[in-house]
């Protein structure tokens, strides 16, 4: 059984008399312990997608099953972390993780929660921060707080809308690295099943064991693509590979062949 | 800041020319109880150099100095126009030593009086706080209730609570209660409205952000609810602190034999004006004191604001 199983997810929008399919019959799954990248221009309902498997949204038809039960709401069971600063602006970072650990861990008391937090403050590297608020640190630092916080609830599954899309490109990278560093861990404990959304494609490829790509108008899985690359990854080793480079090559012409081919092969603005 | 800058001001002229003032002759007759300006003087002038010493930026002590030099200036003028020159009626306009010496002398009186109104603002005022917010909270969250209850609150609120005291006080036994009742229903309106509004527009991401950590109900509303709409929470409180003082003092004027409001219709009944000016001169520094108390404890409460 898979970790996750998402079965002909349909989402219809109605939107001032006028309806429109976000997502038409979606099927894919995900195994226990991978790391899936959904990745697709705007407009593919990748984003629609994830909101379904937070359960803020509900779909129209079709189910997620997540180890065989079908989702019902939020869970204790995922972690997630948006790509606009999830945190609470009126919470320092510390308040923030510890928050969020006091929603999962019922029976801990408070010293122990903050213990954690900064623990968890620690590996972002931010415990110097701990007692800032949110409008006093960069959009990167709150970032790390939020993946802080999604880690140290220690749900099986994280769940990530372009968590990295508002970064800029510097410490996007940095980041990034980060989240790897972070999800291959040392081998001692095992890694959680992520699911993360994106529109870029080295992210993705860096990241991930599966690629799913989508396609818009209306949302559906264009392909699935296995990631060949071993574990742990190095960016600077990973990029260097001849193999690296034509894998992405393969990508970007699938990426881009599905564009052309919904505009009719035209004309293509990239 | 240079000595030159800390110490050489307009102030410090104006009250120079304040002492020298005083060599005039009264023409007053009666008593005009000089020392007591003077004293009230050398108070705020020691008061202006301490904090002349101690302060760090510029843009503080002229604003100190500006507020002081207009002390000073009012303060010249009106012995002028009363204890040396006589140009005001001394019935009406009592010269400001007379003031000062009835203030020093009625202590006791107006402190009482004080704690009397700060007591039935603070009852109604906390009552009305700790009943609407939770309330607005809840009405707020919950869509349906929220948009009737705006309606409902506008309309209820749109009445000035000033009418509900013939009504008050044939229904409840005392002045007191009355006075608690109006101010209650004073706050009580601008604060549910300033919370359910507060609730309906906190960001869509903020109550997601919420959601996914998978929060009960009571956590929703007071840990993310709450502190998220605590700005428009504010504005409510502030609208009705406000109404709050006009009612009260209005209410004592016209029915109490205590508070601030009654000891400024008493005694101007009576045609003693230097308690009247008395009475006016110490409902602004309540007012004042209390509004700087309330400020202090908003701009805490949302230190986390940019």
């Amino acid at each position: 059984m898979s970790k996750i199983e998402i079965k002909n997810l349909t989402v219809d929008y109605t939107e001032k008399k006028k309806s429109f399919t976000a997502l038409k019959d979606v099927s894919f799954s995900i195994e226990e312990g991978e790391f899936v990248s959904v990745i697709g221009s705007s407009g593919c309902g990748k984003s629609t997608l994830l909101s379904i498997l937070e359960g803020i949204n509900t779909p129209t038809d079709g189910k997620i099953l997540i180890d065989g039960e079908p989702i019902r709401g939020t869970g204790t069971n995922r972690g997630v972390v948006f790509q606009h600063y999830s945190l609470f602006p009126w919470m320092t970072a510390r308040k923030n993780v510890a928050f969020g650990i006091k929603q999962v861990y019922k029976g801990v008391n408070r010293a122990e929660r903050l213990k954690i937090a900064d623990e968890f403050l620690g590996k972002v590297g931010l415990e110097q921060f701990r007692n800032k608020y949110p409008s006093q640190l960069s959009g990167g630092m709150q970032q790390r707080v939020a993946i802080a916080r999604a880690l140290a609830m220690d749900t099986d599954i994280l769940l990530m809308d372009e968590p990295f899309g508002a970064i800029d490109a510097k410490n996007r990278t940095i980041l990034q690295e980060l989240l790897l560093e972070l999800w291959e861990g040392d081998g001692t404990k095992a890694r959680k099943t992520v699911v993360f959304v994106t529109h870029d494609i080295d992210e993705a490829i860096l990241l991930s064991d599966k690629i799913v790509m989508m396609t818009a108008n209306p949302g559906r899985v264009y392909q699935e693509i296995e990631v060949p690359f071993d574990r742990p990854r190095n960016r600077a080793n990973l990029v260097q590979t001849k193999e690296y480079n034509k894998f992405r090559n393969k990508l970007l012409a699938l990426f881009y062949s599905d564009i052309a081919e919904k505009i009719g092969g035209e004309e293509v603005v990239l | 800041m240079t000595v030159k800058q800390r110490y050489c001001r307009v102030v410090h002229a104006l009250f120079i020319v304040f002492l020298l003032i005083q060599f005039i002759p009264d023409k007053l007759s009666g008593e005009t109880y000089s020392s007591y300006a003077i004293w009230f003087v050398v108070g705020v002038e020691v008061l202006t150099l301490i904090f002349s010493a101690l302060i760090k930026k510029p843009v503080g002590l002229n604003l100190f100095a500006d507020i002081v030099t207009f002390i000073y200036g009012l303060l010249t003028a009106w012995v002028l126009a009363t204890a040396k020159f006589n140009l005001l009626k001394p019935a009406l306009f009592p010269p400001p030593g007379k003031v000062f010496w009835q203030a020093v002398s009625d202590y006791e009186k107006i402190f009482v009086n004080i704690q009397s109104s700060i007591g039935i603002i603070l009852q109604g005022y906390l009552l009305g706080i700790v009943i609407a917010v939770p309330l607005g909270l809840f009405l707020g969250w919950s869509a349906r209730l929220g948009s009737a209850a705006t309606y409902v609150s506008k309309f209820l609120g749109a009445i000035p609570p000033i009418v509900y005291i013939p009504y008050g006080i044939a229904l409840l036994p005392t002045f007191r209660s009355v006075s608690v009742f109006v101010i209650f229903l004073a706050t009580f309106w601008p604060v549910l409205g300033g919370t359910m509004s507060g609730v309906m527009n906190v960001e869509k991401k903020t109550i997601d952000s919420a959601k996914v950590l998978n929060v009960s109900r009571l956590t929703m509303l007071f840990s993310i609810m709450l502190p998220a709409s605590l700005q428009q929470i504010f504005i409510g409180c502030n609208q009705g602190l406000t109404v709050s003082f006009v009612l009260l003092t209005s209410a004592e004027m016209i029915g109490a034999q205590s508070g601030l409001g009654y000891y400024i219709k008493n005694y101007s009944d009576f045609g003693d004006y230097t308690r009247t000016i008395v009475g006016l001169i110490v409902v602004g520094i309540v007012i004042v004191f209390i509004s700087f108390i309330f400020n202090r404890i908003q701009k805490f409460l949302l230190r986390w604001k940019v």
